[in-house]
């Protein structure tokens, strides 16, 4: 694998992954805004390998640097595959610890950002075969005090206003969407999750999960076909 | 088939995933036709429905408590260190070796060529010195490891002797020459290789006047394990066994003790002028009555008998 294959442009700082690849997408337009964001973006770059070279140095606050450039995308990620903030600041707490000691055997085959995202999946990989395993119901789950809580009353509605039948509906739609996706292993819930919400071009997602961009899309494939049966009756 | 191909790639199509080239075509196709429009338009609305779950972003306070819970775990984690992963690593050795095969040869290559060079350099520079005559000073015997050829001019007594010393050195001189005897009678008690200390034994027989010389031989002819080099010794001894009792006592000694009948039977011929004397004679009884080596029994018994009678 070249490299450059792995270098995914992104910004610092709290940018979506979606935002990026949306970005990239249109790059080829001679937007100045969007000249300017990829421009921001090659700086993050550059500051991401000055700050994984201080970080493999032993500069810790290097490394925290790092962290704030990812940590949000990470908890995001793992909180919409867990379902749980609790679980979710484990996955991180895990992964950045991981990164830590591991970052001296970085070596720039990829960018730090696919590094990372492959050090996250992983985890929550692990996770998603433990939950399978354990063959959990309903999707509840705890949050920082240990309290239950059913993650989709979670979900935030800015559409829904304060009509309280439309929001209903929509936490019933949205708990008939997660067990849906619980249905898929993990791996296609995983190609899935990077794809569908968090934006990332499959090429990409192919190597975050150390495969190729064919596999991924294959993936995809199988975890849409089996969304629509699980579905059928809600289209 | 058009319609089958779309259908295989509108999920794609969807999510931006189609190359220019197909996108286009698809895009060809879509416009001419009405069910894989109505596909496409179920494919975004399944899209759409899947959106309905959204993606949270994590509120501020979990990402604080997730810092600092992170921070607090980093003080007491140690970064694996540079050279403890080089060290015990061997896997990244490996690693790094796959990736860098060229960087590894080239460490390599550069090893060996180096190992090779300084060798030639040592030993063209240093490891053989031809020295002349008189110009040398004398070889201390101590730096001299062995003796690597002898040689001797023929029709003079010129020599040329190679000896090692920390590195090989050669030196050349008459046979006189007191640095050029050092060295023979040096190979001739220390030097492993039996040739040359044949050709030294045989270079000192030359010299047996001198008694440093004839100690070598004594010396040779005792402890010598070649028999080849305790034969040319008694040559060269033979002279002295009227004259010195210390050569007819080592000639004595071969005679008796010696492994090689050669060396025994030569010892014997040489003691024939002094068969007359009392050692000698009681040496021939002995051997006349119970010599294991029939040869050597009936030589001394003729010696034995040649002998006049005292009484």
């Amino acid at each position: 694998m070249p490299a450059d294959a792995c270098t995914v442009p992104f910004a610092v700082g709290g940018c979506s992954i979606r935002e990026r690849d949306q970005g990239q997408e249109t790059s080829g337009t001679g937007d100045p805004t969007l000249r300017g964001l990829m421009a921001e973006r090659s700086l993050g770059r550059i500051d991401d390998t000055l700050l994984v070279r201080e970080a493999q140095r032993g500069n810790r606050a290097a490394f925290e640097e790092l962290v704030r450039h990812y940590d949000q995308a990470v908890l995001r990620l793992a909180m919409h595959l867990t379902g749980s903030e609790h679980e979710a600041q484990d996955i991180y707490q895990e992964a950045f610890l991981k990164a830590y000691k591991s970052v001296g055997n970085f070596r720039f085959e990829c960018s730090f950002y696919t590094w990372i995202y492959r050090i996250v999946t992983n985890l929550c990989l692990d996770h998603l075969r433990k939950k399978q395993v354990r063959k959990e119901e309903a999707p509840v789950a705890t949050d920082q005090s240990g309290e239950q809580y059913d993650v989709l009353e979670q979900v935030a509605d800015g559409r829904a206003g304060a009509n309280p039948e439309r929001d209903l509906m929509r936490r019933e739609l949205g708990g008939r969407i997660g067990r849906a996706l619980e249905k898929l292993t993990p791996r296609e819930r995983m190609v899935f999750e990077l794809r569908h919400y968090h934006g990332l071009k499959l090429r990409t997602v192919g190597e975050v999960l150390n495969t190729t961009e064919e596999t991924a899309k294959n993936t995809l494939f199988r975890a849409t076909q089996k969304l629509r049966g699980s579905l059928a009756d809600m289209r | 088939m058009k319609c089958e191909w779309v259908k295989e790639n509108l999920l794609l199509y969807v999510y931006n995933e189609l190359p220019d080239d197909a996108r286009y075509e698809l895009e060809q196709h879509l416009a001419r036709c009405g069910d894989c429009t109505a596909e496409l338009k179920s494919a975004r609305k399944f899209n759409a429905l899947l959106s309905e779950l959204p993606v949270e972003e994590p509120s501020p306070n979990l990402v604080a408590s997730s810092r600092m819970r992170l921070q607090e775990a980093l003080e007491t984690t140690k970064q694996g260190g540079l050279w403890q992963r080089v060290v015990f690593d061997p896997a990244v050795w490996l690693r790094q070796i796959r990736f860098a095969p060229a960087l590894a040869a080239a460490i390599f290559i550069v090893g060996f060529a180096g190992g090779i060079g300084a060798t030639y350099k040592l030993v063209g520079n240093g490891a053989v010195n031809s020295i002349a005559s008189g110009i040398t000073s004398k070889p201390a015997e101590s730096s001299v490891m062995g003796i690597q050829s002898i040689s001797q001019d023929p029709g003079s007594n010129q020599v040329t002797i190679k000896y090692n010393t920390v590195s090989t050195q050669e030196a050349q001189g008459s046979l006189n020459d007191q640095r050029i005897q050092q060295l023979l009678l040096f190979a001739a008690r220390n030097n492993y290789n039996s040739g040359v200390r044949m050709d030294s034994v045989d270079l000192l027989t030359q010299q047996p006047n001198d008694l440093h010389v004839r100690e070598a031989l004594i010396g040779a002819l005792r402890y010598d394990s070649n028999p080849g080099v305790r034969l040319k010794s008694l040559d060269g001894l033979g002279p002295y066994v009227k004259s010195d009792p210390r050569v007819r006592d080592a000639v004595l000694e071969a005679l008796m003790n010696d492994a090689n009948p050669g060396v025994r039977t030569e010892a014997l011929h040489l003691l024939e002028p002094v068969r007359a004397d009392s050692s000698v004679r009681a040496v021939l009884q002995r051997l006349s009555e119970s010599d294991q080596n029939t040869y050597i029994k009936a030589q001394a018994r003729i010696l034995l008998s040649q002998l006049p009678e005292f009484d």
